[in-house]
C-alpha cells in the first residue's frame, strides 16, 4: 500500500496480507515499483480440488505431491504427444533427472540448479498464461531440495499410460461403496432415520443441532412441490392439518408417491439429465422429433411404477439388446425396452439436416451421447479425454475410445443412419397387415378416382366440342392432341377463344362446377373412410445396432476423426475397473454385439463405485436443494468432495440393498427429521456454516420454471390433468415471443394470421409442452430453463429483472391471474375477507394471519374505489378487476415463487 | 462534477431521481462528506452507486466483444516481413487448432495498411472509419493470453482466468460500483441477431457473485425486452398500486426469512423492472436521434444497420448512467479458418463504421473522457496459411491486438509489438491480468477492495494473479510510490 491510499477494508487487508505471507513470494515479473504488488488472496482454483497437497512437515513424494502438478501443466508437450518437446519427458522423476536436450531438468537436492524449477519460477514455463501457483512452486522446490524422492521404484516406461499411480486411484469416488456404521449422537430423540444420525453427528461436533420442525402447512407445501411439483389444494391442507393420527405425515407421503403427478415431477429431473428435447438441435433447422415424447412418457411411467433403477438403467442403455430381432410384433414390455434407448438418442443430432457437414455432425452425435451418458450415470466429465488424456482425472484417451467402442455398433459413423432412418415402427404384425391392406385399398381408390376424373374431363370436352361447327370441331381435336409446345400461333389463338379445348383435371371444375363438387366430396369421403382403417403411425426413437460386421473403433489423435490411430476394444474406464470386468466385443449368445448390455449390467451389478453414489446424490439434491456432492455431474478430482462421505455411502448401499427402488428412498429422505426442519436461519449456525452444508435447517428454494407455470395453472384451477401423449406445440408470436400455439407461419416464416385452437391442451403441465432447442417457451425461459447443449446436470436459480417483467406483464400470467380471480369470486362469494383467505390458500398454501387478511381487504377496497369511475358504478363492475390485481400480486410474490 | 453533469442531468430529467439515489450521487461527487463506514462484509446487495477507493477516471465501460478471434495481421498489425516471405515455408512451430489443415506457409495480409490520423497509426484498409478516430484510440499490439481456444480465451479476457464459472467483468464492475441509473440494469448485454457467442450465457454470468449482478440481455430484435409493456388498463397507477401491495407482501415474507439474500434481490428486481418499463423503452428508442446521427452509425446501410443500432443504444445507455455495456458479435463471427478474403471484409463492413461512430459520438457529447471503450476478441490469428483450398488463419493467443479509447486512456498511441511475423507478443506485452488491473485502476478500484467471501477464502477479479497496470497507455498513470 502506498501511503495515503484509502483502504476501506482494513480487516480484509490484514487477512489478505497474512494469506499472502503464507503463500510466499509470487514469482514471475517483479512489481514495476509504482506501488506494491496487490496482496494475494488464495488462488482461484476450484474449492475441493485437493489434488495439490499443501507443503507441510511431511516428506514430499513425486507420485503424491509433484506428479499432479506436472501432469496439469507440463505433460501435454513434455511427454504425451508424439513429439516430445526438447526431448524432456516430465512423466517420471527418473526422466526429469535424466533431462532433455538442454540437460538435466532436476538436480536432486538443489532446486536452483534445476532447470525445471528455474524456468517455471521465472514464469517462462509453461508458455501459456496459466503459471504454477506459489504453492505449487514451493512444493516443487521443497521436493527437489529434499532429494526428489519417489514413493516407490518407478515403472520401466511412462508410456504404460493406463497405469495410474496409487494416489490417483485413491480418489474417494473410485473406492468401493462401503456401508458405514450409523453414528451415535447425543440427541437420539431427534433421529427418525439413519440419515438423521449422520447429519446430526456432524452438527453436534460443531455444537449445533437440527432446527425445530416446520409447521404442517409448511410441510405439506414442501412435500407437494418436492414430490408432485404442484401446490396442495386447500382441502388437502385441511385434511393434513386436521389429521391427528401419529402417521399422518407418512400417509401423506405415501399418497403423494402414489399419485400420477409424482411421475411427471420426477421424470422432469431425469429428462434434464438425459437432455430430452422434441427437436434435433445442432443447426438452425432444429428439425422436430415427433416421436421423442414416447421416451418422455416411458420415463414418467417408469417413475410412477417405481421401476428399480438397475433395470431402468439397463433398459435405457441397452433395451434394444433385450428385444429379439427383428423388432417385430412387440409386446408392450418389449416396445418399452426399445423406447427406453431413446436415452441414447436425446443429444443434438444434426445428421438429418441438409446443411450439416456429415462426418463432423456424425462424430458430434457420438461425442454428445458419451457426454450425456458419462455425466448422467458416472458423474464424470469423460469428454475431456476425447483429444488427450484427461488433465486432472485418471482417464486416458484410450479410455475415452473404449467407451466410444461400446456405442460403435449402433453409432457407426461410416455407415450412418439419420434420425429418420433410426425410427422403429411399433406396429404389431396385425397392424402392419391392416396398414398394408389399407394402403392397397387407398391406392386402388386413388386409381379409380383418377379414371373417373379422366372420364369427366373427356365427356366435358365432347359436350363442349359438340357445340362447335363441324370444321371447327376438327380443329379443336387437332389442337387438343398437339403438345402445347408444338402449337402454332393460330392454334394458340384458337385455344384462347375456346378454353374448353385445353380442359384437364385441374380446370374441369370451371366448366362443370356442380359435377366436380359432387365428385370431390364423394371421393374425399371414400378415401377418408378407407384411411381410417389404417392404424395410426407409432414409432420409437431408439438406438439399435445395424446387422453386419462390427465396425472397428480407432483412437483419434487430438480427437480428429481424420487422424485415426490404434484400434481400441470396448471397455470400462480403466480406473473404475479394479475387478477387471470384460466387455465382450461380440457376445455370441446375442444377435447384437452385446457391448452395451454387458456394460449396463456391469454398471448396475452393485459393485460399481460411482453409479449408486451419483444417483442417490441427485435424488438428495432435489430434496435438500444441493447434493451431498455439490457438483452432481463431476465426481472427479475437480468436483467438490462430499460434505458427508459416510452418509453418501450409506445411502448408496442402502439404495442398492433395497432393490434400487426410488420411492423407498424418497420415504427415507422426506420422513427424516432433517427434512422436516424449518428453513429459519440461526445466526450461530449461519456463522459456522454459511452455505448450509451441514443441514441444520432446510434451505429456501425458488421454484423451477415449469413448477411456476404449473402452479399458476393450479391456482387458477385451469390445469389440464391429462397424462402422456404428443407434445403441445410452441410457436413464435408476432412479437417474437415463443408461446403455446400451432405454428401457422408460411414456408418463409411469415405469419398467416391463422389460428388453430388448442382447447384444454394449452393448459397442460409444462412437461408436455414441446421442448424445442431453438424455441424455449417465453414463460419458462427467464426462470433458468436450461439450454440443452446437450443436457443439464443442475438447474441454475437466478434473479433477473426479466423474471419480474414476466410476472408483471406477460399475457399468460395476466390471463391466469384473471382466471384465478374468477375462481375465487365463484367459490368464495362476495365477502372480501373470505375471498382474501381463499386466494391466499390457493396460491400460497397457507392460511393468512388476521393482519394479512385486513391488509388484503384494505387493498381490495382501495382498489375498488380507485376503479370506480363514478358514484353510480355497480359494485360487480369494480370488484373483479380489484380481485384480479390482488390475485396477481399473490402469484408474483416471493411466497408463491419460493418453497421453504 | 462538470465532466458528467450531462449524464446526471439526463438521468434526472428523464426519469426523476429518488432522494436516496441523489444522496448517493452527491456523496460520490464528494459534495457530501463522510463516505459510508467500511463494512467487513456486505450482507445486503444492491445497485446503488458506490464510491471507489480513488477518484475514478472512467465511470462506464462499453465493450465491443469480437468473439472468434479477429485477425490482427489483417486489421491492426502490419508485418512487412510476411510480405517478403509470402507463401514461403517457416520452421517455426505453431500451436495449431486444426492440425489437419495447418501449414507452415507464411501468409501476408492481402490488404494494405495506411498511416491514419495525426499520429500516423497504421491501420488496415478494411477499417477506413476507424482510421478517422485513430487519434482517439490506443491500439495495443502486444496482447497475449497464451491460450488458443475460444472458451479459454473468452474466459481469460472476460472473467480473468481460462477457467469456467467465474463472474464476468460486467458483474465485477457493477458489484464494485453499482449503477448511476436506478431505472435501468447496471450491466447490459446487447446480443447479435444471428446468435449468441461461444460460451453463451456464461459471457454475462454473475458466477459466484450474487445474482443481482448478472448481465441483463437486451434482445437483438424488437421487442428488445420481452414483457416490457403492461396492458393499457394496468399502465401507471393501477400497476403501481399492485406493485406497492406486492412489495408489502414481500417485505413481510422477507421479515420471516432474515438473511435470505435471494428474496431481497428479487424485491429489488421488481422495483427495477417497474422502472425499466418507462426508462428502457425510452433508452432503447433511437427514433429521436437526428438523421445525421443515424448516418454516423451507418444505420442507412444494410451491412452496418444492426450493429450500428446496437452501438447507438449502447451510447444512450451509458449516457443514462448504465455502468457496463457489452455488445457482442455472433457465434464465431471472427473465426476465419477459411475464406478469409471473402468473409473478413464483410464482417468489417458490419462493425467498422459503428465502432468508430461510437468513439466520435461519445467524444462530441463530452462522454468519452469518462467512458472507456473496448474493442477486441479472445485472440488473434496465425501468420501462416490454414486450408490452402480456401485460405484462412488458425487461432493465435500468443500475440494479438485490441484497442481502447477514452476513460483516461491516451489516444493516438500504439502500444506493444509482436515479433516480426506477428506470432508472439514480444514488446510491452499486455496479458489479460494486466488488462484487468488497468481497468480496475481506471475505475478507481483497488484490486483487494473488489472481493467476495467464498467458502475457501476470498474471490476477486485478479485472484492474486500478477497483473500490472499498463502505465504507458494512461493519461494519468499511478504515481510512483
Amino acid at each position: 500500500m502506498s501511503p495515503g491510499t484509502p483502504f476501506r477494508y482494513p480487516a480484509l487487508a490484514l487477512l489478505a496480507g497474512l494469506l499472502f505471507a503464507f503463500a510466499g513470494p509470487v514469482p514471475g515479473r517483479s512489481a514495476t515499483g509504482q506501488r506494491d504488488a496487490p496482496a494475494s488472496p488464495p488462488s482461484g482454483r476450484r474449492p475441493g480440488a485437493t489434488a495439490l497437497a499443501a507443503p507441510s512437515g511431511r516428506e514430499l513424494l513425486f507420485e503424491r505431491d509433484v506428479r499432479p502438478i506436472l501432469k496439469a501443466h507440463c505433460w501435454q508437450c513434455h511427454g504425451e504427444e508424439d513429439t516430445i518437446q526438447g526431448g524432456l519427458d516430465t512423466r517420471l522423476a527418473r526422466l526429469l533427472v535424466k533431462g532433455g536436450r538442454s540437460g538435466a531438468a532436476v538436480v536432486p537436492g538443489n532446486p536452483n540448479d534445476s532447470r525445471l524449477y528455474r524456468r517455471v519460477a521465472a514464469g517462462e514455463m509453461p508458455p501459456g498464461p496459466k503459471k504454477l501457483s506459489a504453492r505449487e512452486l514451493r512444493t516443487l522446490a521443497e521436493w527437489i531440495g529434499a532429494g526428489a524422492r519417489t514413493a516407490r521404484p518407478e515403472p520401466a516406461a511412462p508410456s504404460a499410460a493406463d497405469s495410474f499411480t496409487d494416489e490417483e486411484r485413491a480418489h474417494w469416488s473410485f473406492q468401493p461403496i462401503t456401508t458405514p456404521a450409523v453414528p451415535r449422537v447425543k440427541r437420539q430423540d431427534r433421529v427418525r432415520a439413519p440419515i438423521d444420525a449422520f447429519l446430526l453427528a456432524r452438527l453436534e461436533a460443531k455444537g449445533q443441532g437440527f432446527g425445530p420442525e416446520a409447521d404442517r402447512e409448511t410441510l405439506i407445501r414442501r412435500l407437494y412441490f418436492d414430490l408432485t411439483g404442484l401446490p396442495p389444494s386447500p382441502e388437502a391442507v385441511n385434511r393434513f392439518t386436521a389429521d391427528v393420527s401419529p402417521d399422518a405425515y407418512e400417509k401423506l407421503v405415501d399418497d403423494l408417491l402414489a399419485s400420477p403427478e409424482y411421475g411427471e415431477r420426477w421424470a422432469r429431473h431425469w429428462l434434464d439429465v438425459a437432455g430430452y428435447a422434441d427437436s434435433d438441435g445442432y443447426s438452425e433447422q432444429d428439425s422436430l422429433r415427433p416421436w421423442a415424447y414416447q421416451y418422455r412418457d416411458y420415463v414418467i411411467r417408469a417413475f410412477n411404477a417405481d421401476r428399480p433403477w438397475n433395470e431402468f438403467l439397463v433398459e435405457q442403455l441397452a433395451g434394444d439388446e433385450l428385444v429379439p430381432a427383428p423388432n417385430r410384433d412387440l409386446t408392450p414390455e418389449q416396445a418399452d425396452r426399445l423406447i427406453a434407448t431413446g436415452f441414447l438418442r436425446m443429444g443434438p443430432d444434426g445428421t438429418g439436416a441438409s446443411d450439416a457437414d456429415a462426418p463432423t455432425a456424425r462424430n458430434q452425435v457420438i461425442a454428445e451421447t458419451i457426454k450425456i451418458t458419462s455425466t448422467a450415470i458416472l458423474g464424470l466429465s469423460v469428454g475431456c479425454a476425447q483429444c488427450h488424456n484427461h488433465r486432472y482425472d485418471p482417464i486416458t484417451q484410450v479410455d475415452y475410445y473404449r467407451v466410444r467402442a461400446l456405442f460403435a455398433p449402433a453409432y457407426d459413423w461410416k455407415k450412418w443412419r439419420t434420425p429418420a432412418q433410426r425410427l422403429v415402427s411399433l406396429w404389431s404384425d396385425a397392424e402392419r397387415d391392416r396398414a398394408a391392406a389399407a394402403d392397397r385399398e387407398l391406392q386402388a381408390l386413388s386409381k379409380q378416382r383418377q379414371a373417373e376424373l379422366d372420364a369427366i374431363v373427356q365427356s366435358t370436352f365432347e359436350r363442349e366440342v359438340a357445340k362447335l361447327p363441324n370444321d371447327a370441331q376438327q380443329i379443336a381435336r387437332t389442337v387438343r392432341s398437339t403438345p402445347p409446345a408444338q402449337r402454332t400461333p393460330a392454334q394458340k389463338q384458337f385455344l384462347a377463344q375456346h378454353p374448353f379445348v385445353g380442359v384437364d383435371g385441374a380446370s374441369v371444375a370451371r366448366f362443370r362446377p356442380d359435377k366436380l363438387a359432387e365428385f370431390t366430396k364423394r371421393w374425399d369421403d371414400l378415401i377418408a373412410a378407407a384411411g381410417k382403417a389404417r392404424p395410426a403411425d407409432r414409432f420409437a426413437m431408439c438406438l439399435t445396432e445395424a446387422p453386419g460386421p462390427l465396425p472397428p473403433t480407432h483412437l483419434f489423435a487430438r480427437g480428429d476423426f481424420q487422424q485415426p490411430r490404434q484400434e481400441v476394444a470396448p471397455g470400462e474406464l480403466s480406473v473404475l475397473n479394479r475387478a477387471g470386468a470384460e466387455i465382450p466385443s461380440d457376445d455370441p449368445s446375442l444377435p447384437t454385439s452385446g457391448r452395451r448390455l454387458a456394460y449396463a449390467r456391469h454398471l448396475t451389478n452393485g459393485r460399481h463405485p460411482l453409479v449408486a453414489r451419483v444417483l442417490v446424490n441427485r435424488f438428495w439434491l432435489h430434496h435438500f436443494g444441493q447434493g451431498l456432492v455439490s457438483t452432481p455431474g463431476d465426481f472427479g478430482t475437480q468436483g467438490e468432495r462430499p460434505s458427508h462421505p459416510e452418509l453418501l455411502d450409506w445411502l448408496a448401499s442402502d439404495f442398492m440393498a433395497g432393490g434400487w427402488k426410488l420411492k423407498r428412498l424418497h420415504r427415507l429422505l422426506v420422513c427424516s427429521t432433517a427434512y422436516r426442519q424449518t428453513s429459519r436461519r440461526r445466526s450461530a449456525l449461519d456463522a459456522l456454516d454459511p452455505e448450509n452444508r451441514l443441514l441444520g435447517r432446510m434451505p429456501v428454494r425458488r421454484l423451477e420454471a415449469e413448477t411456476i407455470r404449473d402452479s399458476l395453472l393450479a391456482a387458477s384451477g385451469r390445469l389440464t390433468r391429462k397424462l402422456y401423449g404428443p407434445p403441445v406445440p410452441v410457436s413464435p408470436d408476432e412479437g417474437g415471443q415463443v408461446i403455446i400455439a400451432v405454428d401457422t407461419r408460411d414456408g418463409s416464416g411469415r405469419p398467416t394470421g391463422k389460428f388453430v385452437p388448442l382447447g384444454d391442451e394449452e393448459f397442460r403441465r409444462s412437461i408436455y409442452i414441446q421442448m424445442r432447442r431453438t424455441m424455449p417457451l417465453g414463460v419458462l425461459e427467464p426462470f433458468d430453463l436450461p439450454p440443452l447443449s446437450p443436457n443439464c446436470e443442475r438447474r441454475a436459480s437466478s434473479t433477473a429483472p426479466s423474471q419480474a417483467l414476466l410476472m408483471l406483464n406477460n399475457p399468460f400470467v395476466l390471463q391466469q391471474a384473471s382466471l384465478f380471480a374468477d375462481r375465487v369470486r365463484r367459490q368464495a362469494g362476495a365477502d372480501l375477507a373470505t375471498q382474501c383467505r381463499l386466494a391466499w390458500r390457493l396460491a400460497l398454501g397457507h392460511t393468512p394471519s388476521l393482519r394479512e387478511v385486513e391488509d388484503g381487504v384494505a387493498f381490495l377496497r382501495d382498489e375498488q374505489a380507485a376503479n370506480t369511475p363514478n358514484a353510480e358504478a355497480k359494485p360487480a363492475e369494480v370488484a373483479l378487476p380489484a380481485l384480479t390485481r390482488f390475485c396477481h400480486a399473490l402469484v408474483a410474490s416471493n411466497a408463491f415463487l419460493y418453497v421453504e | 462534477m462538470s465532466h458528467f453533469t450531462r449524464r446526471h442531468l439526463l438521468a434526472q430529467s428523464a426519469f426523476g431521481l429518488g432522494g436516496l439515489a441523489l444522496l448517493d450521487l452527491l456523496r460520490q461527487d464528494g459534495a457530501l462528506a463522510a463516505p459510508p463506514k467500511p463494512e467487513l462484509e456486505r450482507r445486503d446487495y444492491d445497485l446503488k452507486p458506490r464510491l471507489p477507493a480513488r477518484a475514478p477516471q472512467a465511470r462506464a465501460l462499453i465493450s465491443m466483444f469480437m468473439q472468434g478471434g479477429p485477425s490482427h495481421l489483417d486489421l491492426f498489425d502490419p508485418k512487412p516481413e510476411l510480405a517478403n516471405h509470402h507463401l514461403q515455408e517457416t520452421k517455426l512451430r505453431f500451436q495449431q487448432d486444426n492440425t489437419e489443415q495447418a501449414s507452415q506457409k507464411l501468409y501476408a495480409s492481402p490488404w494494405k495498411f495506411l498511416p491514419r490520423g495525426e499520429c500516423g497509426m497504421a491501420l488496415s484498409e478494411l477499417l477506413p472509419h476507424l482510421g478517422q478516430v485513430a487519434d482517439d484510440i490506443c491500439l495495443i499490439r502486444g496482447m497475449h493470453t497464451g491460450t488458443n481456444g475460444h472458451e479459454t480465451g473468452i474466459s481469460a479476457m472476460n472473467t480473468g482466468r481460462i477457467l469456467r464459472g467465474r463472474p464476468a467483468l460486467g458483474a465485477w464492475f457493477t458489484y464494485g460500483l453499482g449503477s448511476e441509473n436506478r431505472n435501468l440494469p447496471a450491466f447490459v448485454v446487447l446480443t447479435d441477431p444471428t446468435g449468441i457467442p461461444v460460451l453463451g450465457v456464461e459471457n454475462w454470468q454473475n458466477g459466484w457473485l450474487p445474482s443481482l449482478f448478472q448481465g441483463t440481455v437486451i434482445r437483438p430484435r424488437e421487442p428488445r425486452i420481452l414483457n416490457l409493456d403492461p396492458p393499457a388498463h394496468l399502465r401507471g397507477a393501477p400497476q403501481g398500486r399492485t406493485l406497492a401491495y406486492l412489495q408489502r407482501l414481500n417485505q413481510a415474507h422477507s421479515a420471516r426469512h432474515p438473511g435470505e439474500h435471494d428474496l431481497a434481490a428479487r424485491m429489488q428486481s421488481y422495483e427495477l423492472a417497474a422502472r425499466m418499463q418507462l426508462a428502457a423503452a425510452e433508452a432503447l428508442d433511437i427514433s429521436g436521434e437526428s438523421a445525421e446521427t443515424h448516418r454516423l452509425y451507418g444505420l442507412d446501410h444494410d451491412d452496418s444497420r444492426d450493429y450500428g443500432t446496437r452501438c447507438l443504444i449502447a451510447r444512450r445507455l451509458v449516457e443514462r448512467g448504465v455502468r457496463f455495456v457489452q455488445i457482442h458479435t455472433g457465434n464465431q463471427t471472427w473465426d476465419h479458418h477459411g475464406g478469409i478474403q471473402r468473409t473478413l471484409p464483410k464482417v468489417c463492413r458490419k462493425i467498422d463504421q459503428p465502432g468508430a461512430a461510437l468513439v466520435m459520438d461519445l467524444k462530441r457529447r463530452g462522454l468519452l473522457d469518462t467512458t472507456l471503450v473496448h474493442w477486441g476478441g479472445e485472440m488473434g490469428r496465425l501468420p501462416v496459411v490454414q486450408n490452402e483450398a480456401d485460405i484462412g488463419r488458425d487461432h493465435n493467443g500468443q500475440g494479438f491486438s485490441m484497442w481502447l479509447a477514452g476513460g483516461g486512456v491516451k489516444g493516438g498511441l500504439v502500444h506493444g509489438e509482436t515479433d516480426e511475423i506477428g506470432y508472439k507478443a514480444v514488446q510491452d506485452t499486455v496479458n489479460h491480468y494486466d488488462y484487468h488491473a488497468t481497468l480496475l485502476y481506471l475505475f478507481g478500484l483497488e484490486p483487494q477492495q473488489l472481493t467476495i467471501t467464498r467458502p475457501n477464502g476470498f474471490g476477486s477479479l485478479l485472484d492474486g494473479q500478477p497483473g500490472q497496470v499498463v502505465a504507458k497507455i494512461l493519461e494519468r498513470p499511478p504515481s510512483p510510490a
